[in-house]
């Protein structure tokens, strides 16, 4: 999971219901575009992740230079809120269900 | 980020008005970009779908509502917490559909490079790139009011 300082983060309900998300974990993906500035896209992941500097820029070059940066891993519901809220900040961002291990 | 007012050359941006207006118009009833909503059922989908609409018709309104009658009064923008992210993500909703209207053809490495032949392209085309020239420059000083390391 990428580590991150955000408010949002879901926290685990139980020590069962966490492994069973580890064992279910979702990606958020942010696929390149063509459009939007690089300047612009650092800010958004900053200010939607709360990721600092460096992270955010290595998002961003990893989006720009190979296509794809999976910005952020976890349960679905907070994965599909961040495709939205990405999605607000017209950036191409799709869920992708993560490796299944057994729990 | 404090208020910011931003003094623009009004011969240069207006007429750059008509063709962002004529995006926004566009979008009102479509998104920007193609949202690939996770997979549910169609009413999620569309519920998803519509919420995406809702905020992109406010931040463009926002967006408009910065060239009335007080900004070819003064040529002045007015830029401040309250209004800076709606505007920074209307500009970027304009510029994905100046691209795909106007300027696809161009080729994005031209258009990063901003190395377009400006002589060369039809007028109408030649104002689609003015103006995502003109949001872009608008995108990156709000950004860095916003927050002053990104472009360091």
């Amino acid at each position: 999971m990428i580590p991150l300082a955000t408010k949002t983060r879901t926290q685990p309900e139980s020590s069962t219901a966490a492994q069973t998300r580890l064992a279910d974990a979702w990606h958020v993906v942010v696929l390149n575009d063509p459009v939007n500035l690089m300047s612009y896209v650092v800010m958004v992941f900053k200010k939607v992740f709360g990721f600092d500097e460096m992270t955010a820029r290595k998002h961003m070059l990893e989006v720009h230079e190979e296509g794809r940066s999976v910005v952020w891993s976890g349960v679905r519901e907070q994965a599909e809120a961040y495709v939205f809220t990405l999605q607000q900040w017209h950036l191409t961002a799709v869920l992708e269900a993560g490796e299944r291990k057994q729990a | 980020m404090k208020r910011v007012e931003v003094k623009l050359n009004l011969e240069a941006v207006a007429p750059l008005l008509d063709v962002i207006r004529e995006a926004a118009d566009d979008l009102r009833p479509e998104l920007a970009t193609s949202a690939r909503v996770p997979d549910h059922e169609e009413e999620f989908s569309a519920g998803w779908k519509e919420e995406l609409l809702q905020g992109q018709n406010t931040d463009l309104g926002v967006l408009l509502g910065l060239f009335g009658h007080e900004f070819f009064a003064t040529g002045v923008l007015p830029l401040d917490p309250t209004n800076a992210e709606a505007i920074l993500r209307a500009c970027a909703a304009v510029r994905l559909r100046l691209r795909a209207k106007h300027l696809e053809g161009l080729g994005d490495e031209a258009l990063e490079s901003s190395a377009v032949p400006l002589e060369a392209l039809p007028e109408r085309q030649r104002k689609a790139f003015a103006a995502y020239v003109f949001l872009a420059t608008l995108q990156e000083l709000i950004v860095q009011h916003l927050d002053p390391t990104v472009l360091e």
